[in-house]
């Protein structure tokens, strides 16, 4: 098993580098944890404040000797912030099942074989589709929707449109290839 | 509201831009405006997009991961 403890010395002397390596494999992990949670918190706001709170916590983490461990907080401190949201919006109860450890912990592996086909995939993509889909990828976050929409000379729905394409289409383009795809991807 | 324009909120839902946050979370604007199946798609479709999107980043990385590490550096 992987183990992302790897990048924990660097992390701990402040090397963001590594946490990015770190975030690698740590970012799936975490969302997973959250499921949960989808129908009443913000998963994606509570993931990336989860993670930015790992890096602020992480010079000062213990190892316990298992392996993985400033992952296992991660998980811990974003379920413990979704919990702080559900009492803070009173979404629904807090229940005993959102208190429980989550077990499930393991790091994203990366796949160069079906990194090459994501990319043969995007390749093939149609012009616009594509100008949305690298427009949000290559944005990193960074910007909404609206700017990447007005920097390409498109509308918001537009620009919407060409990005649901653009998945739909690599959906199918890796489902061709015998590649297990999530069904919301091609949704 | 029609199905397409659900859909349309899921879509923006499940990107990762959000606001900065200051003294507490921010949520995307149009997280409000969808219902619990709908916020769950949103949920369901980011998981399912972000390793797409990590494959094609040279370090690996998602846009989840390159917002973190922007408020990270500044």
């Amino acid at each position: 098993m992987i183990d992302l403890d790897i990048h924990l010395a660097a992390i701990v002397a402040g090397d963001a580098d590594a946490f990015a390596r770190w975030l690698a494999g740590a970012e799936q992990p975490v969302r997973l944890s959250l499921a949960s949670f989808a129908a009443v918190v913000d998963a994606e706001a509570v993931l990336q404040e989860a993670l930015l709170r790992v890096w602020q916590v992480a010079p000062r983490f213990v190892a316990d000797g298992g392996a993985n461990g400033l992952l296992r907080l991660a998980v811990r401190i974003a379920r413990n912030l979704a919990v702080s949201e559900l009492r803070r919006t009173r979404t629904r109860p807090v229940e005993p099942r959102d208190l429980e450890d989550h077990h499930a912990v393991r790091p994203t592996p990366s796949d160069p074989m079906l990194r090459a086909a994501i990319v043969e995939c995007r390749d093939k993509l149609p012009a616009k589709p594509r100008e949305a889909f690298d427009a949000r990828t290559g944005g990193g976050g960074e910007k909404d929707d609206l700017a990447l929409a007005t920097a390409l000379g498109m509308r918001l729905n537009t620009f919407l449109q060409n990005f649901a394409r653009a998945r739909k289409l690599l959906a199918e383009c890796l489902h061709k290839r015998g590649i297990l795809v999530d069904q919301e991807l091609g949704a | 509201m029609t199905a397409e324009e659900t859909d349309l909120l899921i879509e923006q839902v499940a990107a990762a831009h959000r606001p900065r946050a200051t003294d507490e979370l921010r949520y995307h604007p149009a997280w409000h405006d969808l219902d619990a199946a709908g916020r769950t798609r949103a949920y369901e479709r980011a998981r399912a997009v972000r390793p797409l999107e990590a494959a094609l980043d040279p370090d690996g990385l998602s846009t989840t991961a390159r917002a973190v590490l922007a408020r990270i550096r500044g």
